[in-house]
């Protein structure tokens, strides 16, 4: 199977290797050029434009790391829009709020090309790893045809029914993350704080009811003040930022999550913007 | 729950190894023809595994297992008191009985006493009657008012206490309470350990708390077997404070968890999304945990039933506030969550389950259903 790939930051390079790990013939893109060298030494193609990658291939992912960048890359000059026709599908696992992604899809469709949108749970490793969480939503049909490929990225892919359904379950999934990063981070201070020992804390909650694999994995870094960035903070907190509309717009209370955001807010403007996300723990 | 056949010819040493540290082994006093549990205490930073370096001492071991499961004893000798049998408590007190106990029980309501005193628990009707009778007096109370007077109160456990006793205080409470009951049970001349615990009312029927215990470390390891009996595992945290404070901080971050949980269910069934897909894809990801695969299917169905009270949720956010205002710490995302969980009480739900929190963030509030 051929697919072209726009964008290879941290995930998009990954998932982007993962395919041509797989037999998948693949052709990038990346608005630094350079980035696509190592892909390209593992077997992918080049394309020059985003619109010479949608020329060429049948389907198109792309991974960009904000709406901005989304919208950009499709319509801007020498953009998707240019060669999006029908019978070909273009597929963006970018983590954007609902309404950019259905202006991308309103203008794809009326060029007659497919779309869906099909942001991931995840970061890096599970990039890395093939395991990533797809959250898909859109074109059906189109959902149907990229299985193979979803089956090589993720370990589990749900079809959750109109454009905007796929973009919403991120930002609540993302939303329900940063608190518990913020309420980890509060843990960990406050034990510090009181004289406990801050491994202590995080054994005794790896064995209850609230362990989870992002404490495990995060939890001892934090301790080290140590945050190589699988998630960047500035990320997060944009899309803590994309969650707080989402309930601004439909007047649903969500003060937990508010306070979150104060603090992710307030990490980015102590510039800790491109560590990982664990990061606000420095608040 | 996995079985070891006992056949020796072919157990390797490495199996005993392996299962006395991560597994998922049950204490268990029945033993069938074929296969039966190995009462292995499971895994405390601070207790020694024995290492199998012979198969003599193997032997050994696997032997001295099988004649405790053969009189169902435990390494326990001398009369327990048991003070306060709630969610927690009577589970708690079942689970010694089980293990073949000597057990003197008093609660504040004495019908709950009737189902462990039909089981062959001793009764008397105060608690410095029941520390007076024995060695060592175990407190399972609801808050920090009910531990101190049933404590340090007239007829409480302290007047009951003299040197060579012991008293363990398995409530949830702040520093300063447990400080008292220390001091209160120190000046009788007795010793004296908090040991609150973290695990709802599931894990302490099945034997599976984790005991966050502080304070006199010989009183400590003399009840290590007792807890063992109740829990899967055991910290010794050092000064009289620090199991209360861990606890507090535990709390602390499950509340905030519950209440951000909370928050994604409602957005998620406001935007137009199934809440049970939710639940599905967190269970997949990175922020999985057990609370939400267990707690989110009935959050969906608006029904509640008590494991931990939403009252007892809020009175812990409440001690950790203070814990944090004691040492300057913010703590803006515990606070934002308080709230929700004392506008949740205000309507009425304390004594739902504190995942009934989720009611306090809807605009018109509806009656949950049991």
């Amino acid at each position: 199977m051929e697919v072209g790939f726009l964008g290879l930051g941290i995930m998009g390079k990954a998932m982007a290797l993962n395919l041509l790990r797989n037999g998948f013939r693949v052709t990038v893109w990346n608005r630094t050029l350079s980035k696509c060298k190592e892909l390209v030494e593992q077997g992918a193609y080049v394309g020059e434009t985003p619109a010479s990658v949608i020329n060429k291939c049948k389907y198109t992912i792309a991974m960009l790391s904000d709406p901005s960048a989304a919208l950009s890359v499709v319509f801007d000059k020498d953009g998707v829009l240019e060669q999006i026709c029908s019978g070909k599908g273009y597929i963006d696992m970018s983590t954007v709020d609902a309404d950019t992604s259905s202006k991308i899809s309103e203008a794809i469709t009326e060029k007659g090309g497919y779309f869906l949108e099909a942001p991931v749970s995840g970061s890096k490793k599970p990039a890395e790893d093939g395991q990533l969480v797809i959250l898909a939503a859109g074109e059906k049909a189109l959902y149907e045809e990229m299985i193979p490929a979803f089956n090589v990225l993720g370990k589990k892919s749900f079809f959750l029914g109109q454009v905007g359904n796929g973009a919403k379950m991120k930002l609540v999934v993302n939303m329900i993350m940063g608190c518990m990063m913020s309420a980890l981070s509060e843990g960990l201070s406050l034990a510090d704080r009181s004289g406990l020992n801050e491994q202590t804390l995080l054994d005794v909650l790896d064995l209850g009811g609230i362990a989870n694999p992002m404490f495990k994995l995060k939890g001892p870094a934090m301790i080290q003040s140590n945050y190589p960035p699988a998630f960047p903070l500035k990320h997060q907190q944009k899309d803590m930022r994309l969650a707080l509309a989402l309930g601004d717009e439909n007047a649903v209370s969500m003060p937990v999550a508010a306070a979150a955001n104060e603090a992710f807010k307030k990490a980015r403007s102590m510039g800790l913007g491109d560590l990982d996300f664990s990061a606000v723990h420095e608040v | 729950m996995a079985k070891l056949s006992l056949d020796r010819s072919r157990l390797p040493f490495s199996s005993y190894l392996v299962v006395s540290t991560k597994s998922n082994l049950r204490r268990s006093s029945m033993a069938t023809p074929s296969s039966f549990c190995l009462p292995i205490s499971m895994s405390s930073p601070r207790r020694p595994t024995p290492n199998p370096s012979s198969r003599s001492t193997f032997a050994a071991v696997v032997s001295s297992q099988l004649s405790k499961e053969a009189t169902k004893g435990v390494e326990f000798q001398g009369r327990v008191g048991f003070l306060g049998l709630g969610i927690m408590g009577t589970p708690m007190a079942l689970n010694l009985i089980k293990a073949g106990c000597d057990i003197t029980v008093w609660n504040r309501t004495k019908s709950k006493c009737d189902h462990l005193v039909n089981l062959g628990a001793k009764y008397e009707s105060s608690p410095a009657e029941v520390a007076s009778s024995c060695n060592v007096t175990f407190a399972v109370l609801a808050d920090p008012e009910s531990a101190i007077d049933v404590a340090c109160g007239t007829n409480g456990a302290a007047k009951g206490m003299g040197p060579g006793k012991g008293y363990v205080d398995v409530s949830t409470v702040d520093g300063a309470t447990s400080k008292m009951i220390n001091k209160h049970i120190k000046d009788a001349g007795a010793l004296f350990i908090e040991a609150p615990v973290s695990g709802s009312k599931k894990p302490a029927e099945d034997g599976r708390l984790i005991f966050l215990a502080a304070g006199d470390a010989s009183l400590y390891e003399t009840v290590a077997p007792l807890l063992d009996v109740m829990g899967k595992s055991r910290f010794y945290l050092g000064e009289v404070g620090n199991g209360a404070a861990m606890k507090l901080v535990v709390n602390m971050i499950m509340g905030s968890m519950m209440a951000s949980f909370s928050e994604g269910l409602l957005l998620s069934e406001k935007v137009g999304l199934d809440p049970n897909v939710l639940v599905e894809v967190v269970s997949q990801g990175a922020i999985s945990a057990p609370m939400y695969s267990v707690k989110g299917p009935s959050m969906v169905n608006a029904s509640y039933p008590t494991a931990f009270p939403l009252k007892h949720q809020q009175k812990d956010l409440r001690l950790a506030l203070g814990l944090a205002e004691s040492v300057s710490q913010p703590i803006p995302i515990a606070a934002a969550a308080n709230e929700l969980y004392k506008a949740a009480k205000f309507h009425g739900l304390g004594d739902q389950d504190f995942s009934a929190v989720i009611e306090a963030l809807r605009g018109k509030l509806q009656r949950p259903e049991h």
